[in-house]
């Protein structure tokens, strides 16, 4: 049987791509069809194929590196990379939001009254709920350093009583906002404001669930030993991912809730 | 996939019940990182070709060229070393420091050759593959 003589990893053939781009063609035909047909049903089909598509892939992934051993240095080093890259490009996905946010907010318009907030909109007090969320994020910034110094310690115990509290500020963050917007005296289709305020908090709080989620797989795998002393990236990736969705909430904390009123 | 959720339940279980007694069982402690702190260490569970690579580093050992190439003289006495699992591998010369041209040629064993363009000396080592 022919080795490699090299530390890289060379994946089998898989069908998770090919369905990630089925499930991609699904939900962008699907919202299509939603606009414009009044059906859901290829856009949920979409959304199915997708979270089924990830789900696999990312077991496939776990298979590979923790079971098989195929994480070597040289392959963790490139996963680093990967997961830097990636959060990199969501940094300048939110950038654009701002920009949005600060084109809008900085010259307003004879429309909206010539002041920001508009004419009419009651914007959300910042010291309020938006600031015990903001408490709740930075709260879980230090749970989860904790988490990680404990799972660099081999204390098993204090790793997942850590990562628990964390995921539960998270889930506290999205109930709260979830309430926010039920409450809030203005909505998406309150002009630019409502625009610039929904879009962004909004797509902030689907990073949150998606860091939530992410979170959740990583109590999982720690409780069923996946992770050592020593060689434990997915939870490092993970933490990354947290804290930009906390350094993303502080800006828009300060920009959109606090300067922003 | 209910047998598995039913699994983890049963172990947050495990987790919630307060361990009995002192904490630590009477006797000398284990220097495993699992009976001690309840995370395995690599050493425990690292696999496959992660374990592979790891125990060749302890040896001081690197048969997956992750490290750079050792740097010789490159002269006949002291020519550059190069292992390869059959009997001949690439070697891209780099001359001089920053050169953007890299001189491309097959190694054979046997005799050591020189680079074209610089005359370095470089000599086949072939070994073979631990598995």
């Amino acid at each position: 049987m022919a080795h490699q003589m090299h530390a890289y990893h060379m994946v089998d053939p898989s069908p998770w791509p090919l369905t990630g781009a089925a499930a991609a063609l699904l939900m962008t035909s699907g919202l299509a069809m939603w606009f414009h047909h009044n059906s859901m049903l290829l856009m949920t089909l979409g959304l199915l194929i997708m979270l089924l598509t990830m789900f696999q892939w990312w077991r496939d992934v776990i298979r590979e590196g923790t079971f098989q051993g195929h994480h070597t240095p040289p392959v963790q080093k490139g996963l680093r990379y990967g997961m830097i890259l990636f959060i990199t490009s969501e940094v300048f996905f939110f950038i654009g939001f701002f920009w949005a946010f600060y084109h809008s907010s900085l010259a307003p318009t004879p429309e909206l009254g010539g002041c920001w907030p508009p004419t009419g909109i009651t914007p959300l007090n910042p010291f309020e709920v938006p600031l015990l969320n903001t408490a709740v994020l930075l709260a879980s910034g230090v749970t989860i350093t904790w988490t990680h110094h404990s799972l660099m310690e081999m204390n098993r115990n204090q790793t997942i009583q850590a990562l628990t509290i964390t995921i539960l500020l998270g889930l506290y963050f999205t109930a709260l906002q979830a309430m926010e917007y039920y409450e809030a005296p203005f909505t998406i289709a309150d002009g630019v404001y409502g625009s610039t305020f929904f879009v962004a908090t909004g797509f902030h709080g689907l990073h949150v669930i998606i860091g939530s989620t992410f979170l959740i797989v990583c109590l999982l795998r720690q409780i069923k030993f996946h992770f050592t002393s020593t060689h434990h990236f997915g939870f490092e990736a993970a933490a990354w991912y947290w804290h930009f969705v906390d350094v993303v909430w502080l800006f828009l904390y300060v920009s959109i809730y606090w300067w922003g009123s | 996939m209910a047998s598995r959720l039913l699994r983890v339940r049963g172990a947050l279980r495990a987790l919630r019940r307060p361990p009995p007694g002192p904490l630590r069982a009477p006797g000398p402690a284990p220097a495993r990182g699992l009976a001690a702190g309840g995370i395995p260490s690599d050493e425990e569970q690292a696999t496959g070709l992660e374990r592979k690579v790891m125990q060749a580093m302890e040896k001081g050992q690197d048969p997956y060229n992750i490290l750079q190439p050792k740097r010789y003289a490159g002269t006949k006495e002291d020519p550059n070393l190069v292992p390869s699992i059959s009997s001949k591998r690439i070697v891209g010369c780099i001359c001089e420091e920053d050169n953007s041209c890299v001189i491309w040629f097959w190694l054979h064993k046997g005799e050591p050759q020189r680079c074209p363009s610089c005359g370095a000396h470089y000599k086949l080592v072939p070994h073979h593959l631990p598995h």
